[in-house]
């Protein structure tokens, strides 16, 4: 798991943390894959949750144009050029 | 708790978002000696990431996973520390339409009207910097939806924003990296800070202390764990709408009306993507930077979103290979979102401590989304849009959808502390100070007595304004008498069902 997305299951309320890690658990195995298409809200709290860290990834991003290090490096260049708070 | 430390000031003021900022800048620059302390921390734009995993754990509360229960849960996110949830949104600045204010003096008895604000108004914009997106700013993801408005004969246009020196970088609620967005944590609470304001984060507002009905202070817990004591005969508490009744509640205070916690009114959302010929690079340039307000008296109101692939991929509607494909072709995706002027009412209670928040869509907002959904369809389609993805179950259409089968978000929670002139009504009164007890004032959203159907910054703000100057007894200062910049949005005039 990403460290950006274990900080954002780490940020969340307790039960929802919990319920998550269950959720992606299950999420990856076949079986437990089967068992959360039976609950379509867990199935999709699942699988929000696992691509937003598969699309966090620098690599998967940079593939479909987005380069977050860059757009950060812009921003505090500018910051610094004109003063910025 | 043992207190280890006293302050002395005239004002404590809970909170540093978009009410308790602006009370506290204003406050401070009046003369008033003041005391900000905000629960949550001051963040570095040095370490902001543009990585929505990250900033949804570092900015927001509960990781931006704070949700309603109810019949559908609805995530709501809200922002945490210096500049609250005005740091985490999308800088949206409307004025609180005009019918909404006189709605307010007829059935609450507050003495708001359009003139009376118009310098409040005046005086926000310019310490925010408010200004009209351009075209180019706003880039091919507002293209397409004007695009869509206009062969459809839509009434549109761009979008106001507190946004100084922008440069599009797409990342608005995930911290803005240029310090573009101008939050209250960059604008007003420096101006607090530089007029004597003491500022202290990660201050847990524990109680309010009270002398023969009257605010005396306050005892907040440090992040160390120590106790701070602010002696202060008054206190505003700005905490927002999910987090004020809270305070109240565990401090008894106006719990009289029994409206406390009650009246809680969001603007639940939800968006729509379509697949475009065009590369449109969603991220590129202000995400929410475009409206259609043509079905804004029906009490619907689309506005722009987008963001990187990380955030569109967790709002993708779609599942397994489908999801898949479309994501193959995010540089083409557009998205454009829809906001419902909610009638819904929901509640806020304390469970151990934590807010507990219950809030079901009544049959009237359902019909709104499903009318809604159709129209975002439209838009695409007219936009020329190769597909559609609405954010529903499979094979549900919009017509027949039900609550289960919608996805939403919601922002802007407003209503839980509600201001009304009379003490057997609201929370609040005309002032904004807490029913049945002297010297507590209330500056946040939870005041507003109704949905607004627009974002709601700039009425927190006006009112905090407002609020401040009445403090300071000063009228305050006037400005042009022109009919200024707001748009003139028709809201419609709703009974409100409660779950």
């Amino acid at each position: 798991m990403s460290s950006g997305l274990d900080s954002f299951l780490a940020g969340a309320p307790w039960p929802q943390r919990i319920g998550l890690r269950v959720l992606l658990a299950l999420a990856r195995r076949p079986r437990g894959a089967l068992l959360l298409a039976r609950v379509p809200l867990a199935e999709q709290a699942a699988f929000s949750t696992l691509v937003l860290g598969r699309y966090d990834d620098p690599a998967v991003a940079g593939a479909l144009g987005w380069d977050a290090a860059a757009v950060v490096a812009r921003g505090r260049a500018l910051r610094r050029a004109e003063g910025r708070p | 708790m043992t207190v280890s430390e006293r302050i002395d000031a005239d004002f404590c003021v809970i909170g540093a978002g978009a009410g308790g900022a602006v009370v506290a800048a204003e406050l401070a620059e009046g003369g008033a000696s003041v005391v900000v302390l905000e629960q949550g921390p001051a963040h570095d734009p040095d370490s902001f990431s543009a990585r929505p995993p990250e900033m949804l754990a570092r900015l927001y509360r509960d990781g931006g996973q704070t949700a309603t229960l109810g019949s559908p849960p609805i995530l709501l996110p809200l922002g945490r520390g210096l500049g609250g949830t005005t740091l985490v949104n999308s800088g949206t600045c409307f004025r609180t339409p005009p019918r909404l204010l006189a709605r307010w003096a007829a059935e609450f008895g507050l003495e708001l009207d359009e003139a009376s604000m118009r310098p409040c108004f005046e005086r926000v914009e310019r310490a925010l910097s408010v200004s009209e997106v351009t075209p180019e700013l706003a880039g091919a993801n507002a293209a397409v939806a004007r695009r869509g408005a206009e062969r459809l004969g839509w009434s549109h246009g761009y979008l106001r924003r507190n946004a100084r020196g922008c440069v599009g970088s797409g990342v608005c609620v995930f911290g803005c990296p240029t310090s573009a967005k101008q939050h209250t944590g960059i604008t007003y609470i420096p101006r607090a800070r530089a007029a004597g304001a003491q500022i202290v984060t990660g201050a847990d507002v524990r109680e309010i202390l009270l002398e023969r009905a009257r605010a005396s202070g306050v005892v907040a817990r440090l992040a160390n764990g120590q106790a701070l004591e602010v002696r202060a005969p008054e206190v505003v508490i700005a905490c927002g709408a999910i987090h004020t009744p809270l305070l109240l509640e565990r401090n008894r205070l106006g719990g009289a009306s029994g409206q406390r916690g009650r009246n809680l009114s969001l603007h639940p959302a939800t968006a729509a993507f379509a697949l475009m010929d065009e590369v449109v690079d969603m991220a590129r340039g202000v995400p929410q930077s475009f409206y259609v307000d043509e079905f804004a008296s029906e009490g619907i109101m689309l506005e722009g979103v987008a963001g990187p692939p990380a955030y569109a991929a967790m709002s993708l509607p779609l599942a397994g290979e489908r999801h898949a494909r479309a994501m193959a072709h995010y540089p083409r995706l557009a998205q454009f979102g829809l906001m419902v002027s909610d009638h819904s009412r929901g509640r806020v209670r304390s469970l151990a401590g934590r807010p507990l928040i219950r809030y079901d869509l009544c049959s009237e907002d359902l019909a709104r989304f499903r009318a809604g959904l159709a129209r975002l369809h439209e838009l695409f389609l007219a936009a020329g849009a190769r597909e559609v993805y609405l954010p529903l179950s499979e094979g549900v259409p919009p017509e027949r959808a039900r609550a289960a089968d919608l996805t939403l978000m919601a922002f802007h929670p407003l209503g839980s502390a509600r201001a009304d002139a009379r003490a057997t009504h609201g929370v609040v009164d005309g002032d904004l100070a807490v029913h049945g007890v002297a010297g507590v004032h209330v500056a946040d959203g939870s005041v507003v007595p109704s949905a607004l159907g627009v974002n709601p910054q700039l009425t927190i703000m006006a009112l905090a304004t407002r609020l401040a100057f009445r403090l300071l007894g000063r009228e305050v200062p006037g400005e042009s008498h022109g009919s200024g910049p707001g748009r003139h949005h028709q809201d419609d005039e709703e009974a409100a069902c409660h779950s």
